[in-house]
């Protein structure tokens, strides 16, 4: 794929706190469409990759490229071609979930949200929700308005951390059927960490998995597996959860 | 949020919007905007009364004190509109969300400072009417000489919201209590009833350096009756660019600190 049509691109991203290596030149692109796993146990460097690549925490060393915008310096347009929702990030208090997704609309431009909201709204089913207070919800409807909210401008990155955490299992169902949709439809590149391997073998076409703040595997579920001797992603995640407890002692 | 890319109106007005809905459902909000108000010019009104019938100075006394109070509560409200405003997106943990849009810094400021702006208008507004319902003093018999006073005291608010929202940046959530701690440290080192004079010796370079103190003072000669002091106004409008200035780059430099240091993790 060449760089135009690439629509992330990291490069030797590196970063320390204080005696901490938590990213250790780590390189990664994601393409129009494609759908990726970010995983690792914990303390892999995954949130703080994300946090990079997101341009909430500026990287020590390495270069973060989105939709052909370069962080920090071009951060607020690029940013405006990605999406981020967070299964632990709940929604503001005082907001009603219209008011709530209407508001984060017109921040990403849009300046005549309705239509959006309802369509994004009905596209995972929780248009009944519109009028809820957000501390009315439960945590998976939270979770969901999250998702809503970081595709309502259609972009062009979807990053989700840990979106299916607090799901039911029929409601994570629609929630990857939703995600496939999207990606299918607009070409929309997805990038997503999560801890439930069966779901991210389910969604992702291909898997970065990370330990000790270094990619250690690229490729799709079956070869990662196939990389590592294991039947699948679950056998690869403890097999480097073991790996990093051992480094830690 | 970045500082880089060109202003957005919309994302502006949408900050502002989304901090009108925040006082509209937060009861405990309006105690800024009218409560304390209230209780001030009560309390500052009477006192002018007392003061004036036992020392005999008259109506100015009174004048002194509730125009004193008034001009204190548009730094006051500029600055806990700005803080709170921050604040709000801490306690809903909304901070990471508003850090991955298009939102610059300069935008989510200018929002928060758009809707200050009426909270100002209505805390303010609610200290003169009671001044005048229950003291009979009207603030705009002072004049236009008012206009470049409030508007100096105006952006020193807003420099010391920032420098509050800096801290809270650097050191977390526990430095919140500065929101109300720097405003009340500012109120007796101004002079806002009393010319520096009255402090204590150690007190007064100190107070001399803040503009606010040169605010208060032009504004109480103009009470006074006097013409409007062009020697303190002008002190008052080269400190309050220069703290506005420092108040900025502080601000900046935490954020940088914030985004290095990872701390984004304390608000989610």
């Amino acid at each position: 794929m060449s760089s135009g049509q690439t629509v992330l691109r990291a490069t030797a991203l590196v970063k320390r706190y204080r005696r901490t290596l938590a990213v250790a030149g780590v390189d990664l692109s994601v393409d129009p469409g494609e759908r990726v796993g970010l995983l690792g146990p914990n303390g892999a460097g995954k949130t703080t990759t994300l946090m990079m690549l997101l341009g909430v925490v500026r990287p020590d060393e390495g270069v973060v490229e989105i939709a052909g915008h370069t962080l920090p310096a071009e951060r607020s347009r690029a940013m405006a071609h990605v999406g981020f929702a967070a299964g632990y990030l709940p929604l503001p208090e005082r907001l009603r979930v219209r008011e709530f997704l209407t508001l984060f609309a017109k921040l990403y431009g849009l300046a005549h949200p309705g239509p959006a909201v309802e369509e994004a709204l009905d596209r995972f089913g929780i248009a009944h929700l519109a009028a809820n207070m957000g501390n009315e919800l439960s945590s998976g409807q939270r979770t969901l308005v999250g998702i809503v909210k970081a595709t309502l401008h259609r972009p062009r990155l979807l990053i989700l951390d840990e979106p299916t955490a607090s799901l039911d299992p029929d409601v994570a169902h629609k929630v990857r059927a939703g995600l496939a949709r999207i990606c299918a439809e607009d070409d929309t590149a997805l990038l997503v960490t999560s801890h439930n391997m069966t779901e991210v073998e389910r969604l992702c076409q291909r898997v970065v998995f990370l330990s000790g703040g270094r990619v250690v595997a690229d490729g799709s579920p079956d070869e990662v597996a196939a990389f590592f001797g294991r039947d699948d992603l679950e056998g690869v995640f403890l097999h480097l959860a073991e790996t990093e407890g051992e480094r830690a002692r | 949020m970045s500082a880089t890319s060109s202003t957005s109106w919309l994302r502006v007005r949408t900050v502002a919007r989304r901090h009108a809905y925040v006082l509209q459902r937060a009861p405990q909000r309006w105690f800024d905007v009218v409560f304390w108000p209230v209780v001030d010019a009560i309390l500052f009104g009477s006192l002018g009364v007392y003061f004036s019938r036992t020392s005999g100075t008259g109506p100015k006394g009174v004048a002194f004190l509730l125009a004193g109070i008034i001009l204190f509560h548009v730094v006051f409200q500029a600055e806990i509109s700005l803080a709170t405003g921050f604040m709000e997106e801490t306690w809903s943990r909304n901070l990471l969300n508003l850090m991955v849009t298009p939102l610059t810094e300069f935008e989510f400021v200018a929002g928060v400072a758009l809707f200050g702006l009426a909270k100002l208008l209505m805390g303010v507004g609610t200290v003169s009417i009671v001044a005048l319902a229950l003291f009979a003093f009207r603030i705009t018999d002072v004049g236009i000489a008012l206009i470049p006073i409030i508007a100096i005291l105006l952006i020193v608010g807003w420099s010391i919201g920032l420098v509050v929202i800096g801290i809270i940046l650097r050191v977390g959530q526990g430095a919140e209590i500065l929101a109300w701690g720097l405003i009340a440290l500012i109120m007796p080192l101004s002079g806002v009833f009393y010319p520096v004079t009255a402090l204590p010796g150690l007190l007064q370079p100190l107070a001399a350096i803040l503009p606010t103190t040169h605010a208060f003072a032009a504004a109480r000669d103009v009470v006074a009756g006097h013409a409007l002091p062009w020697d303190q106004l002008a002190l008052a409008a080269i400190g309050s660019v220069i703290t506005a200035v420092l108040a900025a780059a502080f601000v900046t430099r935490m954020l940088r600190v914030f985004r290095s240091r990872g701390f984004i993790s304390r608000h989610t």
